[in-house]
């Protein structure tokens, strides 16, 4: 199920408790969260090659906090304009920039200015040339309508209170036939009003 | 989730995997409460 907020919730608090929370991660991965972080949770638990995340810099894997693979849902093809919204660190977008190769391109999208710069710095370091960063969050995506051919994304929706906002920009970004492979949180119980409100929740 | 990329015209919406992300961590009992895993979700935009 997805959750959605109270139409009264304090959505600009969120977002500041987002953007403090993973730039917290970014500064220390190896810092007290309550999620897993890392290549060696990533491989273990969500099924990534461990291979292909020990060939990116650790700078990059370390900060990884995906909650799913969306790798593993289809390989993305060469040549394809791939949006990873929530890039982060760049973990996802560095993976997807080489399935796609030179000819392909990697847009990450991210709220939190340290994530960018990881993933910027971590693109140069691979020599990857076909990755742009750019500054957004899932709401107000800075891409083309109807440019991209997938959408990846992980761990992110869950954070995002205007869900629908959120799948209608990814509606728009695609081109028709476009694919979305998202990793995310599902929820299997109906949650309290005190869950839906309480902000801790929402950004873990 | 699927309900929101279903209303919003994607077609082909699926859960592919889940995942135990939270076991382990700080959050594992609050996760079995309430059942939540990470999931692999696939969707296509539907063609015009």
């Amino acid at each position: 199920m997805a959750v959605m907020c109270p139409v009264d919730f304090d959505k600009a608090r969120l977002r500041a408790e987002v953007q403090t929370m993973y730039a917290r991660v970014a500064a220390a991965p190896d810092g007290e969260f309550h999620f897993h972080r890392g290549p060696a949770y990533a491989a273990a638990r969500l099924g990534y090659d461990d291979q292909e995340l020990a060939a990116l810099p650790l700078e990059v894997t370390s900060s990884f906090a995906g909650v799913a693979n969306p790798h593993a849902i289809r390989r993305i093809p060469t040549g394809a304009v791939v949006v990873d919204i929530g890039c982060g660190a760049g973990t996802d977008l560095l993976l997807a920039a080489r399935q796609v190769g030179p000819t392909g391109r990697a847009i990450g999208v991210d709220m939190t200015d340290a994530m960018r710069a990881r993933a910027t710095d971590g693109a140069a370091r691979c020599g990857l040339t076909n990755v742009e960063v750019r500054a957004g969050d899932a709401t107000r995506l800075p891409v083309d309508d109807h440019s991209v051919d997938v959408v990846i994304s992980n761990g992110v929706l869950n954070l995002v209170p205007e869900k629908e906002r959120a799948v209608a920009e990814i509606a728009r970004v695609l081109k028709p036939g476009g694919r979305a492979q998202i990793g995310d949180i599902v929820i299997g119980e109906v949650l309290s009003e005190d869950c839906l409100r309480d902000i801790d929740l929402w950004t873990g | 989730m699927i309900d929101v990329f279903t209303a919003a015209g994607f077609t082909d919406v699926t859960i592919t995997a889940r995942f135990e992300c939270f076991e382990g961590t700080t959050k594992q009992s609050t996760a079995r409460k309430y059942r939540v895993v990470g999931a692999n979700l696939s969707a296509v935009r539907a063609a015009v």
